[in-house]
């Protein structure tokens, strides 16, 4: 365990000693014959391995720092980000990935750049540090909201399907019969974040602030970052939810303010 | 009033009916009877203006659904579907429910609720009940008062009376009769039911012959 400045460099030694964890973690799946140890040695080999790459490509990126390699890999993540969001749906339509990919880059670029520029100061405004973290939590949470927002509105679309026609049978417009299931959408995907907030540093450390303390941050000092990191997430979530929304209203209800359902489909598998 | 012309309706790709006319008067009910499958209820949701005909043209006085606009349009020709749809809330809420729209331009007026249920067999007292929580058969005549409340022209019923005992299908037949004659509002009723389209209806049109046009 070699130091450099105070911060605890880990060896490859130390990696091969937490490997006993998850090799206890395939013991309790034997011995309670619950069948996960597959997955679970493909999900060990594939942690290893995708954090492997990411870490020599970030290190790649940082030392190249331009705004291309920066660029280049907020692109690569925003594709895994919406691919992962509609995935995560059990209800899809065509183009529901390119509506999702249209969001996250809507309010992921939106929300960093606002906090890297206008917060922080992050100068020059690409600087990869800081920028790829912030983009990579923005998207994470972003997507999971956006998914269960996709998820809730799609649901609600087809199971209260008679719901929503028996407004428009009444002479409401496309509008007033998309908004309950629309904002209980929205509603639904900004609770996470939200409940996040409400046991941020009772319940949990948030990883970016663990990460700032392990690497001997004043832990005041990363609780300040860790506030802006909450605000972004949450200001990031809850626009992202509502753009998919209206998105999703815009693709499923026609100028003839009609439920367009048949092209909801259930994802297979 | 209605005016429908060599109306063709699809779903899922295949047609069910083709060349569907009728003219609907003020005052006047008409029955849509055919078996199960034969495209009814597709029919009714077409007329309403919640799927795009394949072919044809649907007027009202003369007008089409676009030039009313079309939340007006369904103001004014309004389908309730044969199973009751009730939201989460008190009967009242429910009934109320419709006047929110920008298309109701009228007030609710609980004292044309009050009459109305009661003509439908229901307790006032109800009104604060939970909707949800009512047997299906008031839940549907729960509908029929909701829809009624908007004073439409034209009254698209999917099998009102599929969830009513004997007694009360009586009832709601003559009451509808009586409502659309003294409103001078028309209905286009879906039926399985021939003997029920032969007392109730002004005429029939039958969905399984050649001869729809009427």
């Amino acid at each position: 365990m070699p130091e450099s400045g105070d911060v605890i460099i880990l060896g490859w030694a130390d990696l091969l000693i937490a490997t006993v964890l998850v090799v206890i973690a395939g013991m309790v799946s034997v011995a309670l014959r619950i069948r996960l140890e597959k997955q679970l040695a493909i999900a060990t080999i594939r942690t290893v391995v995708q954090l492997l790459l990411i870490g020599y490509v970030l290190r790649m990126v940082f030392e190249l720092d331009h705004p291309v390699g920066v660029l280049a890999i907020m692109l690569v993540m925003l594709a895994a980000a919406s691919h992962a969001a509609v995935r995560r749906s059990s209800r899809t339509f065509p183009g529901d990935m390119t509506l999702a990919f249209g969001t996250l880059l809507l309010t992921g670029f939106v929300t960093t750049f606002t906090v890297t520029s206008l917060i922080i100061g992050v100068e020059p405004w690409f600087r990869p540090q800081y920028v790829i973290p912030l983009v990579g939590m923005i998207l994470g949470n972003g997507l999971t909201g956006i998914s269960l927002c996709l998820d809730n509105i799609l649901e609600s679309l087809v199971k209260r399907r008679n719901e929503v026609e028996m407004e428009l049978a009444h002479g409401a417009s496309k509008w007033e019969a998309a908004v309950g299931p629309l904002s209980e959408g929205v509603r639904r995907g900004m609770i996470p974040i939200i409940n996040s907030m409400m046991v941020v540093g009772i319940v949990s450390l948030p990883g970016m602030m663990t990460g700032q303390i392990l690497a001997n941050t004043d832990p005041a000092e990363a609780v300040k970052y860790q506030i802006v990191v909450m605000f972004m997430l949450a200001a990031a979530t809850s626009i992202g939810c509502m753009v998919m929304a209206l998105l999703i209203y815009w693709r499923c209800f026609n100028t003839h303010h009609q439920l367009k359902d048949e092209f909801i489909l259930t994802r297979k598998g | 009033m209605l005016d429908i012309n060599n109306l063709a309706v699809m779903a899922g790709g295949i047609t069910l009916v083709r060349g569907f006319s009728v003219y609907l008067k003020r005052g006047e009910l008409v029955a849509l009877a055919g078996p199960s499958g034969s495209g009814k209820t597709t029919l009714l949701r077409t007329i309403a203006g919640l799927v795009d005909p394949a072919e044809g043209q649907i007027l009202l006085d003369d007008r089409t659904p676009e030039q009313h606009e079309w939340p007006r349009f369904r103001r004014r020709v309004i389908l309730v579907q044969q199973r009751p749809t009730v939201f989460e809330g008190s009967v009242e809420d429910n009934l109320k429910r419709p006047f929110r729209y920008r298309s109701a331009g009228k007030a609710y007026s609980r004292d044309d609720a009050v009459r109305l249920l009661e003509t439908f067999l229901i307790e006032p007292e109800r009104l604060t009940q939970e909707a949800r929580s009512l047997s299906e058969g008031q839940q549907q005549r729960i509908c029929l008062v909701r829809a009624l409340l908007l004073e439409p022209d034209v009254l698209l019923l999917d099998e009102p009376t599929s969830a009513l005992d004997a007694s009360a299908i009586e009832a709601v037949e003559s009451l509808l009769r009586e409502e659309v004659t003294r409103r001078k509002a028309g209905a286009l009723i879906v039926t399985h039911d021939e003997q029920q389209a032969d007392r109730w209806c002004d005429r029939t049109i039958h969905l399984d012959r050649e001869d729809r046009n009427a």
